[in-house]
């Protein structure tokens, strides 16, 4: 079979969600895993398999008996050979497109070298490094806003916190998009098109298939008459249902019959909105990144586009680019390919638009244009749902704590799944202490929570010691649970679609519950 | 070696936990022993059941039935891990049984793969084991497996056979714990699955608008007609190429773009996006229960966790609340109201499409009078005149019917409560629509 023909097949499952250009990306990808065990090889499992390009995996260790328990990814061939190497052999079995490398080096080594790790595209540490390590490597990543990732195994329990400066991302493929139609504010062909319906003149099987788009321009020309203000649009509950019932319905000549009459009726939510630039998109036109100056010093592609953008909506009268998406409505073929295209033409002629902002903006810094089409076309697809978050570093926590503190009476689910997470961290560090009894690790944890002892609960003092007495890292379930949510997050990052976690995430294993949090 | 593979394990097993629910009578040694001798059942050895397989032998169990019919096609091996290409064309079940028994050198550890339907087995084979995982891709086999383990409970005995079930479906996904007659069943939540998406077909014959509705019409209506009984295989290259053509003519003839090769695979095979992360984190989740319950260490799931990656990382844990009137495990009759004008085809029609029903063979019989039998044919025959005659005439308001299923071990008490509407059928509007 022909390669790309073969490979179109064995990733056929996957491109249906993030397409062609996600696939691309996730094949020019780099992640880095630190330290070779259970949870990594489950990792990169779920990469290997859907073919990211290239995986590091940084270990000096050799392996032993104990380290083949519980890891489907190493053999007993293995022992004594090295961890990075046996765990990279045996995934790249998987998958003959996939490169992978073993360094045995010392991390302090590697640490010295920051051009070693900013070849990644994601730097995962899947077990305890040294707390200076650790900050030496965020410091070294988060300039370059590459993203580091923090994974725990602890008995039933597992979490995950990411640490990234910021996460810009087009194509967030939210899940239930109200449409676009621009109904409020027709342009004039679209206007035109649904003058030159006369539904009196129809006959009744040509009443029946008007699309909603033009039974809802009608309505809302007779309700802004009758309302008296010819901007306004039916938004309050009252409005609609009055708009609903005696503008829409009152059209039809029989509404029990008339599918097209009865879809406009249930559509109103998702097709009859105000058009206007979303808040969370208009904020990020007054960030300071899109300045001249700001954007000539960090030549930042997600804030050129930003700035391009801004231009448009202010040069389009404050309208993003349309979409141009259809969604499916009764009409006959004609009707509704006639429309598709009126919303096509329009989609192109605003893509265009877009088009030459960007060339004069990136001139006018006197950038060279390397953007390519496929980031224009995404931009207009996706304006309104562009997603911009700032990220924070692994040991800021405060807001948790606080949260912790004002709660502590109350034992919800929520509240003992941050016990957890606290838990988890405590147990990293009563690692790097002499003592490593129960008292110790509560006393530890009271310290990092801030909490003092006699404050504790019931509820919480089960949870620590929950964590304490089944406090390994190698339960096969848990690894490959949280295997499967970090191979995910990093999936998400590096094709850039899908939102991805900011910032923190917590699994408990024996209520079978997860919760999620932004640490800052 | 066998106690190198449960040392990851042991210290869980080593002392009860805050949240064990019976710390007295927790044994460790006994927990490791109910690892070795429980016989597990493992239906489906796809995406779901290769991480299954691997979390519930690198946990300690040893004595594993694999169920599965289908065999290994190129686009599983972005996910499936236990296979190669060199595996492409053979029984699914067997070969993740093979990669086991070459991967792990332990006498103990028995693996046995069933290359069939799970209907082709009855209930003396589902007897021998104590918990059933499934990692299945279609409802059907659920729905089956599920009633089958219902009906299976005696309470005079202790017998129940809890089923854990797992469901993928892109970066979504959920995981259960059925307790027969306890909790919840799978029957009880047929109305929480998605909708198939359909079209009518007087859009796919008349007014197509969408690339979909040319590939509809191209696999419903065009391909019978022009090949007759030559069935379309999706699996040969060549039929998907005459399909997405036949369509493309479509599409051209109506001015519609965007009909490929992929979306016309998609939508003859009905695709499910799937990838290994989020059958990672399901079958996790799944073997983590089955490992709970075998072991008594920690309560076990109560009884539905929903997961959904694509907008950040959610879940939700509540416990799904058993339906009275559930075919399988409930006690009431379920109550349907009826259109004057229906025959007895078109109550059969709605429990077919209807979600809450979902039957694929349906039978409807009054007290022991039969009104339509699907299977077997003579009885099909013999019966299949009452399909035209009208439901009011057969059965009156507040009468009850038993429905039943061929593909399915299930019967259904229905009441017919009421009659409303016109006499006679509404009149369609789309079929009067001018070419």
């Amino acid at each position: 079979m022909d390669s790309e023909i073969h490979k179109a097949a064995r990733y056929d499952r996957q491109v249906r969600l993030w397409q062609r250009g996600g696939q691309a990306r996730l094949e020019h990808s780099h992640v880095c895993v630190i330290n070779g065990n259970t949870t990594s090889a489950e990792i990169l499992k779920n990469l290997v398999l859907p073919g990211i390009g290239e995986f590091t995996i940084v270990d000096l260790k050799t392996v032993s008996d104990a380290d083949l328990s519980g890891n489907f990814f190493l053999t007993e061939t293995d022992v004594g050979s090295s961890i990075a190497e046996a765990i990279c052999a045996n995934l790249c079995e998987l998958n003959a497109d996939v490169r992978g490398n073993a360094v045995r080096e010392d991390l302090l080594k590697l640490l010295n070298d920051s051009g070693f790790w900013r070849r990644f595209d994601v730097v995962v540490v899947t077990e305890r490094i040294r707390k200076e390590q650790l900050e030496r490597l965020e410091g070294i990543l988060w300039p370059h806003n590459i993203p580091l990732m923090r994974v725990w195994t602890c008995g039933f329990s597992g979490a995950v916190r990411i640490s990234r400066f910021e996460t810009a991302v087009v194509d967030t493929h939210d899940p239930s998009p109200t449409f676009d139609l621009r109904l409020d504010c027709p342009w004039p062909e679209l206007a035109a098109y649904a003058d030159s319906f006369d539904l009196d003149e129809l006959d009744d099987a040509e009443h029946a298939h008007v699309p909603y788009i033009v039974i809802y321009l009608k309505a809302l020309e007779h309700w802004r008459k009758t309302n008296g203000s010819l901007l306004a649009l039916p938004l309050s509950y009252p409005e609609k249902t009055d708009f609903r019932r005696n503008y829409v319905e009152s059209m039809a000549r029989n509404m029990g019959l008339e599918t097209n009459f009865i879809e406009a009726s249930q559509s109103i939510h998702r097709a009859l909105q105000k058009t206007n630039v979303p808040a969370s998109v208009a904020e990020l036109f007054q960030r300071p990144e899109t300045s001249d100056s700001s954007l000539r010093e960090t030549k930042a592609p997600f804030w050129l586009l930003i700035r391009a953008l801004k231009e448009f909506v202010s040069s389009s009268g404050g309208f993003l680019p349309l979409p141009g998406v259809l969604p499916d409505m009764v009409s006959t073929t004609s009707s509704y390919v006639l429309l598709q295209q009126i919303y096509r033409k329009k989609a192109l002629e605003d893509k265009l638009t877009f088009l030459s902002i960007m060339l004069e903006l990136h001139e006018s810094l006197g950038f060279e244009s390397d953007f390519d089409a496929e980031t224009i076309a995404n931009v207009c697809k996706n304006s309104a749902l562009i997603h911009l978050s700032n990220g924070s570093q692994l040991n800021n926590h405060n807001n948790l704590l606080s949260r912790l503190s004002k709660s502590l009476e109350q034992s919800s689910d929520h509240n003992l799944l941050l016990v957890s997470y606290f838990g988890i961290v405590a147990l990293d560090s009563l690692a790097e202490q002499e003592s490593h009894d129960f008292s110790h690790f509560v006393q530890t944890f009271c310290d990092i929570t801030r909490v003092p002892l006699q404050n504790l609960t019931e509820p919480i003092k089960n949870v620590l010691n929950e964590l304490y007495i089944h406090n390994t890292s190698r339960y096969l379930n848990v690894c490959s649970y949280m295997g499967g949510i970090v191979g995910q997050e990093i999936l998400k990052i590096v094709t850039a679609q899908y939102i991805p976690l900011d910032n923190l995430y917590v699994f408990d294993g024996i209520k079978s519950m997860s919760e999620k949090w932004k640490a800052l | 070696m066998q106690s190198l593979v449960n040392s990851s394990i042991t210290p869980l097993l080593n002392t009860p936990g805050p949240f064990n629910e019976f710390p007295g009578e927790f044994s460790p040694l006994e927990a490791v022993k109910a690892l070795k001798e429980t016989r597990v059942l493992m239906i489906g050895a796809g995406g779901l059941g290769c991480e299954i397989l691997k979390n519930l032998v690198f946990t300690g169990f040893r004595k594993i039935d694999i169920i599965d019919m289908d065999t290994i096609d190129v686009s599983n091996l972005n996910r499936q891990f236990l296979f190669r290409e060199s595996d492409i064309g053979k029984s699914k079940a067997e070969a993740a049984a093979a990669f086991l028994r070459r991967r792990i050198k332990d006498e103990s550890l028995e693996i046995t793969s069933h290359f069939c339907a799970i209907q082709e087995k009855d209930q003396s084979f589902y007897r021998q084991f104590s918990v059933v995982i499934c990692g299945l891709d279609n409802v059907e086999a659920r729905r089956w497996i599920n009633a089958l383990l219902v009906g299976m409970v005696d309470s005079a005995l202790n017998n129940l056979i809890p089923m854990v079930d797992g469901g993928t479906e892109g970066f979504r996904g959920q995981s259960r714990v059925i307790i027969p007659t306890v909790t919840s069943c799978f029957e009880c939540s047929l109305d929480m699955l998605s909708p198939k998406l359909t079209y009518p077909v007087c859009t796919i014959a008349n007014t197509p608008r969408l690339p979909e509705h040319c590939i509809e019409w191209a696999s419903q209506l065009e391909w019978p007609r022009r090949f007759g009984d030559r069935k379309f295989d999706a699996d040969i290259p060549e039929d998907v190429d005459l399909m997405h053509s036949i369509a493309l003519a479509r599409a051209k003839e109506f001015g519609i773009a965007n009909v490929t090769r992929s979306l016309t695979l998609g939508v003859v095979k009905n695709i499910i996006p799937a990838i290994a992360s989020t059958n990672a984190i399901i079958a996790a989740s799944c073997c983590n229960e089955v490992f709970k319950l075998v072991t008594s260490c920690n309560p076990v799931l109560d009884n539905y966790m929903m997961y959904s990656g694509d907008e950040s990382i959610f879940t939700y844990t509540y416990a799904h609340a058993k339906k009275a009137n559930c075919p399988v495990c409930g006690t009431e009759v379920r109550a349907i109201s009826a259109l004057r004008w229906w025959t007895l085809r078109n109550l059969i029609d709605v429990l077919k499409t209807k979600q809450e029903f979902l039957l694929k063979l349906p039978s409807v019989a009054k007290a022991d009078i039969p009104l339509y039998i699907a299977l077997p044919e003579h009885l099909r025959l013999l019966t299949e005149n009452n399909l035209n005659m009208k439901l009011i005439d057969l059965v009156s308001p507040g009468e009850e019917v038993v429905v039943t299923d061929a593909n399915l071990p299930i019967s259904m008490r229905l009441l017919v409560s009421k009659y409303d509407g016109p006499d006679v059928e509404p009149q369609d509007i789309s079929s009067l629509l001018k070419s």
